[in-house]
């Protein structure tokens, strides 16, 4: 058998013997092979090659694969354990089949992908996701049965087979008026929000997508296959396949851009889909395949429908006759909205665009109406969405909002109070607007805001003749303040209300419980958590008493002491008061997400206890609740994966951690797209999960992506940056790169030093990360100065005991170690030491290097009977 | 050869050290789908033109060089990458047609392709080929990995030289005495 060394040996020999003659060769052969006529075989065999054509190897590549590469042929086969009958069309994006299983009787249509093909290494993975595709299961939706690849690598789906007509076809073999059409696509619309309510985007709506089946019921097909695509790098990029995959006249104009696609693109789709419905004719006529992209993009404005239709109907068109001006114009306006150039001004959500159309079928005024209420109303929430979202407000509160607006804009206050209640229309308008809101969105301190703020306040000054919506409004606007971070408005507010309600009701009603509650959450933020507690527990008093038991605000008021004393870090005393609040949230009236929300900070109190079995199990029915309610894919789910994962890397676990953070950032991604901050904020927990497995060149790149998109968000200098930045600086130090350590953590501490007043404790932590930096270029003098000063930050703002001194006074200790300075580093280290023994949740690393440390320190000394006393306490804690 | 020692083999040479597996396995995968969706549309447009692979690895890295997966790779490590692809496409599609002729493949319903036949001897010469560079690989993997690269991705020997981080004459040394040995495997197959 052949090895390295022997094969050396053959090598040697050929390159001595090759340019021999024939006499000579033959006599060095015999020399050397004397005794190995295996040497002498192969040697021989060598040659004899070497003399002629290698065949293959020299017949160049170019031959055999023009010979070889003419790739498959499409030609009919059978797709285990489908037999494929005959062709049910062609597209861009490759060929449909009939299909049918004899064993069972069904039947299916597979698409089958051209050109394109996974490498082996990516077709088990694309195989495998079928069960993570997020099933539809919607009537109107079109299920997606299977996906897989041929033996060749090409990617094919397994679908529901339909029998029906094109969207179009269907509505002019039918001759369908105008509302039979509408009708029609409303059910698009609800079909394409249920999708999107699970994160699901389509990416390629277009009439041939939608079939309408004889009983006349509509079926979307293709739903989840972009999606999958996209997954798998076959349609994102604009550049390779993702051009010929769209169908251009019914792409947004982001699409187009190569921009990846969201929900937005799907309502822009569908109001090209009613422009074709209303008009018979696309919106631009004249889009080829191979068009400008760029041209396109820009300046892309669209002929009215009803203009359109009016010069085909001149042509015998009848679809549009009867229909009056102003109906027109209502058309004109829901179709111009949908498909609105900036994504922005488009209708939020296939809902909304859902919604006008019923209104217009109501005969009811339009929500996109520019001279409506609600349009006002709309525009309203939509500047201002910000602050809407942020406050997390009940959306009955929110609806308060709106109205007292709608008293400012109308004068017809009594009108507009009647308005709430009618809330339904109002709640459901409202939720589509805060699908997706985001309370950290936006800079809150942006000036339009706090200025409609004001105005709000002073709105609802003017509302003093109704003392009990003044006072909610006063609440409510308190939140909102409290939210944006403005303390010292929000507590005038709440305080306002709270007195404002005492006149009314006494000082016992269910409002000033629930107002109290508030004010006691307002005192956590403000670090006055004496304060909180007491009143909390005022709150729960005042509820108890004056309620029946299983009254809402008791709930709401116990849950506020829960989470009160979990920030002061009772967490045993924090628990069972949370239980109860889950207990008061598990009656049948309560909805389930109020119940989610308590057992969510139920479980975070029992994670800081550290009782994480508990925490787990706990999350695990949290996670189940926000499935079931908002479907797999949704930001609250993703939040609950996150702790999950927290859980894991908590307890050491980092393979874990890292497969719940990956799974959550696989929805925030999907849910808030690629350059939202907290899909970067799902990158840096990813990352971290990736550092303590040691996987520093996988976290690296995440941590960039990270910082790329919170630069975006919030601007290079911001302390969200910093954190990333210093993710990226502490991945540099521990691979061993202190040099590029350095360049991050010079950077963080810049950013904070703008950011932050002088002597803010985050701007000693990247003092102090600059410095271990240093010592790990063995600048320990460089080093030295970055400790102390790092100490004297943290010991004005934060305590002389506070864990950060004590690491950076064990740092400090180690890099006087270093210099051989052993009884000032005695000093530090065990000053560190001694700090560090003192906390709750001492970090065991830590404790552990400085007893290193002083081992060394103590030896250094002579003083060998500390050495040994601190060297069994190192032996102790490994043992543990 | 499969996945594994795909990103292994790469990973030995000493301009990839740096670059991580599943970098190294993303750019392996799209490389080896561009090359296949290159070689389908030029038999679309052209069905007659010759296929240069060397062309195509080049169409490939202009194609992807923008592509995130593929910004940190230089355009001589991705011809690299992209001779292993190509390797591997050539090797599955000739085992393919192997199963094809063996009727090993369920389900089919029609047989598909002319001259099957003619192409066998390629087909059996670089299933031939590729065994034999595993087990050249295991004697030396240097000689192996120039072999692939020069004979699968059509780099010079200046490049490999470049790559690999040995003179060009003892790279010359090397081709002479692996393909003298190859040939007497491949001898066996034709």
């Amino acid at each position: 058998m052949m090895d390295a060394r022997r094969w050396e040996r053959v090598q040697a020999l050929f390159h001595t013997v090759v340019e021999l003659g024939p006499e000579q060769r033959t006599q060095a052969l015999q020399r050397e092979c004397a005794g190995d006529p295996a040497l002498m075989t192969e040697v021989l065999r060598m040659l004899e090659a070497d003399a002629r054509s290698a065949g293959l190897l020299d017949a160049g590549l170019p031959q055999i694969a023009d010979q070889m590469l003419p790739a498959t042929p499409m030609g009919r086969r059978n797709i285990s354990p489908w037999e494929i009958r005959h062709i049910l069309g062609e597209g861009g994006m490759g060929t449909v089949f009939f299909a049918v299983r004899p064993d069972l009787g069904t039947s299916a249509a597979i698409k089958v992908l051209r050109d394109s093909w996974l490498s082996p290494a990516r077709r088990e993975r694309f195989a495998h996701e079928q069960y993570n595709l997020a099933q539809l299961d919607h009537p109107n939706i079109a299920r997606l049965l299977d996906a897989s690849t041929l033996e060749d690598g090409t990617p094919y789906f397994v679908m529901e087979y339909v029998e029906g007509l094109h969207l179009d076809e269907y509505c002019d073999v039918h001759g369908c008026g105008m509302r039979e059409r509408l009708r029609l696509f409303r059910s698009v619309c609800e079909a394409v929000q249920f999708a999107h309510g699970r994160a699901i985007i389509h990416r390629d709506l277009k009439p041939s997508n939608v079939l309408v089946t004889s009983n006349a019921s509509v079926k979307l097909l293709d739903f989840g296959v972009a999606k999958r695509l996209d997954e798998f790098g076959l349609v994102s990029d604009l550049t390779r396949t993702g051009l010929r995959m769209l169908t251009p006249a019914f792409a947004a104009p982001e699409q187009l851009r190569g921009e990846p696609a969201a929900m937005g693109a799907d309502v822009y789709s569908l109001g090209v889909i009613l422009y074709r419905l209303l008009t018979g004719r696309l919106p631009f006529d004249d889009l080829r395949r191979d068009l400008d992209l760029a041209a396109l993009s820009l300046n892309r404005d669209v002929v009215r429908p009803s203009l359109v239709a009016r010069r085909v109907q001149q042509k015998g068109n009848a679809r549009v006759r009867g229909i009056s001006r102003a109906s027109w114009n209502d058309l004109d306006v829901i179709c111009l909205k949908a498909m609105h150039n900036d994504a922005g001004q488009r209708y939020a959500s296939a809902e909304a665009l859902r919604r006008d159309i019923d209104h217009y079928l109501a005969g009811e005024p339009l929500e996109a109406r520019p001279d409506t209420h609600w349009y006002r109303t709309r525009k309203f929430v939509r500047r201002h969405r910000i602050v809407v979202a942020a406050t997390g407000l009940s959306l009955l509160a929110a609806s308060v909002l709106i109205v007292l607006f709608m008293t400012r804009l109308s004068a017809e206050r009594n009108a507009a109070i009647a308005e709430v209640a009618r809330t339904q229309r109002i709640q459901h308008f409202m939720q589509n607007l805060f699908d997706g809101g985001d309370p950290d969105a936006g800079p809150s301190h942006d000036l339009r805001v706090a200025a409609l703020l004001d105005k709000g306040v002073q709105e609802a000054a003017a509302l003093d003749k109704d003392p009990d919506i003044q006072a909610e409004l006063y609440q409510n606007l308190g939140n909102i303040y409290r939210k944006l971070g403005d303390l010292s408005r929000a507590e005038m507010l709440f305080n306002t209300a709270l007195r404002k309600r005492r006149q009314l009701s006494g000082d016992s009603s269910a409002a000033i419980a629930e107002t109290t509650a508030m004010l006691a959450l307002l005192r956590v933020d403000q670090a006055k958590l004496d304060e909180a507690e007491r009143l909390a527990r005022e709150a729960v008093a005042i509820s108890r008493g004056a309620l029946p038991p299983e009254h809402p605000t008791i709930a709401i008021a116990t849950e506020g002491l829960g989470r009160v004393l979990e920030e002061k870090g009772k967490y045993a005393d924090s628990i069972p008061v949370l239980e109860e609040a889950v207990r008061l949230r598990s009656s049948p009236r309560t909805s389930g997400s109020d119940l989610a929300g308590a057992l969510y900070e139920l479980a975070n109190a029992y994670f800081y206890a550290g009782k994480y079995k508990d925490a787990e199990a706990i999350n695990h029915r949290v996670l189940k609740i926000n499935r079931e309610i908002y479907g797999a894919q949704h930001p609250r789910v993703a939040e609950v994966l996150v702790n999950l994962g927290a859980i894991q890397q908590d307890t050491g676990n980092y393979p874990e951690a890292e497969k719940y953070q990956r799974e959550a950032l696989g929805i925030t991604r999907t849910f808030f797209g690629e350059t939202h901050y907290r899909t970067a904020a799902g990158f840096t927990l990813v990352a971290r999960s990736l550092v303590y497995q040691k996987k520093f060149d996988e976290a690296a790149p995440l941590l960039r992506d990270a910082i790329a998109v919170q630069e975006r968000v919030f601007g290079r200098v911001h302390p969200r940056v910093a954190s990333a930045v210093n993710e990226l600086g502490t991945v540099a130090l521990q691979k061993g790169d202190p040099e590029g350590a350095k360049k991050q953590f010079r950077r963080m501490l810049e950013i904070y030093k703008v950011v932050y007043p002088e002597g803010h404790y985050l701007i000693g932590t990247a003092t102090s990360n600059l410095g271990s930096a240093f010592m790990a270029s063995h600048d320990n003098v460089e080093a030295e100065k970055l400790f102390r000063r790092a100490i004297a930050v943290f010991a004005r703002t934060l305590s002389v005991d506070h864990l950060n001194t004590a690491i950076a006074r064990v740092k400090l200790g180690r890099t006087l170690l270093r210099q051989r300075r052993f009884a000032e580093a005695e000093a530090e280290s065990s000053a560190g030491y001694n700090i560090l023994r003192k906390q709750m949740n001492p970090s065991v690393t830590w404790l552990n290097s400085a007893r290193a440390d002083l081992v060394e320190i103590y030896g250094a000394l002579g003083q060998t009977e500390k050495q040994s006393a601190i060297r069994l306490q190192l032996a102790q804690a490994s043992n543990r | 050869m499969d996945q594994e020692s795909v990103a292994g083999s790469l990973k030995k040479s000493r301009d990839v050290h740096d670059v991580d597996r599943a970098e190294l396995d993303q750019v392996f995968s799209l490389a080896y789908e561009e090359l296949k969706s290159l070689a389908a549309a030029v038999r679309r447009s052209h069905p007659s033109a010759p296929l240069s692979p060397t062309t195509m690895v080049n169409e490939a890295w202009l194609k992807l060089a923008r592509t995130p997966a593929v910004a940190h790779t230089s355009p001589l490590h991705f011809r690299r990458i992209a001779a292993c692809a190509m390797r591997q496409v050539l090797v599955s599609e000739a085992r393919r047609r192997h199963a094809l002729k063996r009727g090993q493949l369920t389900g089919l319903s029609i047989s598909l392709e002319e001259g099957v036949a003619d192409r066998t001897l390629w087909d059996d010469q670089v299933l031939a080929l590729d065994e034999a560079l595993v087990e050249l690989s295991r004697l030396n993997a240097r000689q192996a990995q120039m072999v692939e690269s020069r004979f699968f991705g059509g780099l010079e020997m200046r490049e490999i030289a470049d790559l690999l981080d040995v003179s060009e004459a003892t790279l010359l040394r090397d081709w002479r005495a692996a393909r003298a040995w190859l040939a007497g495997r491949l001898s066996g197959a034709e």
